[in-house]
C-alpha cells in the first residue's frame, strides 16, 4: 500500500499548523486565535495543567532522543 | 548606570548566552545514539534541569493568567484544541491501523528516520526541545511581568 495519503495528511496537519500560527501573528488573526505564548503562559500558570505541561515535555525529549 | 539600565544591557547579551550554550547542547546531544549511555544521560540531564528550574521559579499557588476582556477572542484557545486532536487522532489512526510503518508513518517514526540519517535536522529539534523547556520555565515565572501583563492579566 503506497504511503502517500499518510504522508499527505500529515503534510495537511503541518500547513494548517503553520497557518495557525501565522495568523496568530496577524491584528486581524488575533481576533480569532490566541498566539502560541498565550496558551503556553495559561497552560504554565494552572496548578494541573502545568504539571501536565512538564510532564509532556520531558516525555517528548525522552522519546526522541533517549528511550 | 542604573539598575533598570544595567538591566537593559544585561539581558540581551544574557539571552545571547543563553542560546549558545542551548545550541552547544543541542550538538552535544544530537551527536548521541538513541539507547545509549551518553544519550540518556544528556537528555536527563536537561530534564532535571528544567524541573528544577521549575521548582525554583514558578509560586506554589499560581495565579492563572487569563486574557483580558477586551482583547479575548470569542473562543482564544479553539484552534490549537482542534489542531492537537487533528494530530493525535491521525497518530492514533496511524499507530493502530494494519500495515507496516513505512505505508503508515506515526509522528515517532518521522522523527527516527530523521534523527538516523540527519544530523543538521537532529540538532535543530534538539535545540527546538530545549528551547521549549525554557519557554515553559519562564511561561510560568512571567504572571507578574510587564510582558504577562501586555497580553494577560492574572484571574
Amino acid at each position: 500500500m503506497s504511503s502517500t495519503p499518510s504522508y499527505a495528511v500529515w503534510a495537511v496537519i503541518g500547513a494548517c499548523a503553520v497557518a495557525l500560527w501565522v495568523a496568530s501573528l496577524t491584528t486581524a488573526g488575533r481576533r480569532v486565535i490566541v498566539r502560541p505564548v498565550v496558551v503556553l503562559r495559561r497552560l504554565a500558570t494552572d496548578p494541573w495543567l502545568r504539571v501536565l505541561l512538564v510532564l509532556g515535555w520531558a516525555w517528548i525529549g525522552w522519546h526522541l532522543f533517549a528511550r | 548606570m542604573t539598575a533598570a539600565t544595567r538591566q537593559g544591557l544585561e539581558r540581551p547579551a544574557a539571552r545571547a548566552v543563553g542560546i549558545v550554550v542551548l545550541a552547544g547542547y543541542a550538538l552535544w546531544l544530537a551527536a548521541t545514539t538513541p539507547f545509549s549511555s551518553p544519550a540518556n544521560i544528556l537528555t536527563a540531564l536537561a530534564i532535571v534541569a528544567v524541573v528544577v528550574m521549575t521548582i525554583i521559579r514558578w509560586p506554589a499557588r499560581p495565579t492563572r493568567v487569563m486574557i483580558p476582556e477586551e482583547d479575548r477572542p470569542r473562543h482564544p484557545y479553539l484552534g490549537w484544541v482542534v489542531l492537537l486532536a487533528l494530530v493525535v487522532a491521525w497518530e492514533l489512526v496511524m499507530y493502530l491501523v494494519r500495515g507496516s510503518r513505512s505505508a503508515h508513518p506515526t509522528l515517532s517514526s518521522m522523527a527516527d528516520a530523521f534523527d538516523r540519517y540527519n544530523y543538521g535536522l537532529k540538532a535543530v529539534a534538539c535545540f527546538a526541545w530545549l528551547w521549549l523547556g525554557t519557554a515553559i520555565v519562564r511561561a510560568g515565572t512571567q504572571t507578574t511581568s510587564r510582558a504577562a501583563g501586555r497580553e494577560a492579566v492574572p484571574s
